[in-house]
């Protein structure tokens, strides 16, 4: 039962990355994207929302994401850190320049999230629904390290409900849709329940070979599971996180069916998680 | 294909910039020197042994060839190694010196020449501060025992239970725990409580400091 302000970016990572919409995969095609995520920051959010210096901690993974349809309104989902990599630096006296707690590092691959989705409405619906069923398995390495403080997982299996909606529009006579999902994020080992949020607008460029869409998304804690108080102080347990974080990505099709994809996300308010930008790059496969 | 390679190698330049670097952490303090064994009255006849440690500049002990004098030596006269005699009925003030080309530092006490050595147990008190936007707050009374220091925590102490691995030094540098005694991990978040530290001098530490171990960062600290 151990878990760090790390494992909380890593949820953060993946509602910026899987962000399908309300659209099922139509069946035999799909979208598969292989990408590169990373943040390093030297300061987090408190308990309390304020912002607190730490050690600089840098967080790399290496995903697989993939969406296929099995019929025309299920889809299946996997999100797959195939490597991760945390570490922490050294932290050396500025008078003497001795190390006085040497850096660590941790490489493994990462928590796999399984999923499900079922479009509520038809096909080609003018307003789609979707629910999503989804599983987290802890593949991950949740206590690395000497101090058992470096992760790629949160040891935990969780299972989670999500309903996505969405509606497609011209804007500026451009093709553009504006999709949003709530979620409820059932998490085990005394970990708190979780609602997620997000809203995202997208809009075609240049002959829709350029989609730029902005995204919010947030966690909030129902705060129903232990602390540092309720479980054995010297586990590295954090608990009830939170943020709101907001994203900007391109996705560029090179070809009809290969593009690349570029993407910037930061938190603007949050606790017991990094505050620091995260960014990524990949490059996808959408059988359209 | 040729897509793929192409991110398959920027994967590999971005993990490439993944690797250890340095943080620093801001520890230089004054040196200084002070008694680590205290008496206020010296039995006329008697002898003591005064002792003292020397902290560099980062508040590590360092053995140095100090100098022990005393203001009245016809009262109490005293070797420069610090052994100290009850001579006369009276008072003097005994100081314990280093000195350096970059520096000196200087401790003394007053001491008394009466019917018997007394050596009393010694004590303190102050409030447990945060030094971060997480709660930590707390009156506490640091107290010399026979066989080391209680450390005893108010009733009006507070720590948030949001930090994972909280734990208390002590230590002689507040803003490392380098060379710090780990009293260990915070168990209780408010309310009094103590903790027994065996074989540890009252004077030996100057500073109660709380860390987040597995984050590395400081949380709070109170001067002893």
């Amino acid at each position: 039962m151990k878990i760090n302000i790390i494992t909380i970016v890593l949820v953060f990572i993946t509602s910026t990355l899987t962000a399908g919409g309300p659209w099922p995969q139509p069946k035999g095609k799909g979208y598969f994207k292989l990408s590169e995520w990373w943040t390093v920051f030297d300061q987090h959010y408190t308990d309390s929302g304020m912002i607190d210096p730490n050690l600089t901690t840098g967080i790399y993974n290496t995903t697989f994401y993939g969406e296929y349809g099995i019929t025309d309104r299920f889809t299946a989902v996997v999100n797959a850190p195939l490597f991760s990599r945390t570490y922490m630096n050294n932290l050396r006296s500025s008078t003497t320049n001795e190390i006085i707690i040497a850096g660590e590092s941790l490489n493994g691959v990462g928590d796999i999230d399984l999923g499900v989705k079922y479009g509520l409405t038809k096909p080609g619906s003018n307003i789609p629904i979707s629910v999503t069923l989804g599983v987290g398995i802890p593949t991950g390495n949740p206590s690395g390290g000497s101090q058992g403080n470096l992760q790629t997982g949160d040891g935990e299996f969780n299972q989670s409900i999500q309903i996505d909606g969405g509606k497609s529009f011209k804007l500026f006579n451009k093709n553009a849709y504006l999709s949003s999902y709530a979620g409820f994020n059932n998490r085990t080992n005394d970990f708190s329940e979780e609602f997620r949020y997000g809203l995202e607008l997208g809009i075609g460029l240049f002959n829709q070979k350029l989609w730029v869409a902005t995204k919010l998304n947030g966690i909030k804690s129902f705060k129903n599971g232990a602390t540092a108080e309720t479980v054995n102080s010297t586990s590295l347990f954090a608990n009830n996180s939170e943020f709101t974080s907001v994203a900007l990505d391109f996705n560029y099709y090179i070809t009809r069916r290969v593009g690349v994809s570029i993407s910037y996300a930061t938190a603007i308010n949050g606790a017991i998680i990094a505050a620091a930008p995260a960014y990524s790059v990949g490059v996808f496969y959408d059988m359209k | 294909m040729k897509n793929f390679k192409s991110i398959f190698f920027l994967s590999l330049i971005i993990l490439a910039s993944s690797c250890i670097e340095d943080d620093f952490v801001e520890d230089m303090i004054d040196p200084q020197i002070r008694f680590t064994s205290i008496i206020d009255t010296i039995g006329f006849n008697d002898t003591y042994q005064f002792e003292h440690i020397f902290l560099n500049n980062i508040g590590e002990i360092e053995q140095v060839d100090a100098i022990y004098t005393s203001s009245n030596p016809d009262i109490i006269p005293i070797t420069e190694e610090g052994l100290a005699s009850g001579l006369e009925t009276g008072e003097a003030m005994i100081s314990v010196s280093y000195e350096t080309e970059d520096f000196s530092v200087k401790d003394s006490l007053r001491v008394v020449v009466g019917e018997s050595t007394v050596t009393s147990l010694q004590k303190t008190s102050g409030q447990i501060m945060t030094t971060t936007f997480y709660e930590l707050e707390g009156d506490f009374e640091f107290i010399e025992t026979e066989n080391g220091v209680t450390l005893s925590i108010a009733e009006n102490y507070k720590a948030s239970t949001a930090l994972p691995g909280l734990y208390v030094y002590l230590s002689n540098n507040k803003n490392s725990i380098a060379n710090a005694l780990e009293i260990g991990p915070v168990e209780v978040f408010s309310g009094a409580h103590e903790y027994q530290i065996d074989d540890v001098g009252f004077d030996e530490f100057s500073f109660i400091v709380y860390f987040c171990k597995p984050f590395n960062v400081k949380v709070g600290d109170a001067s002893l």
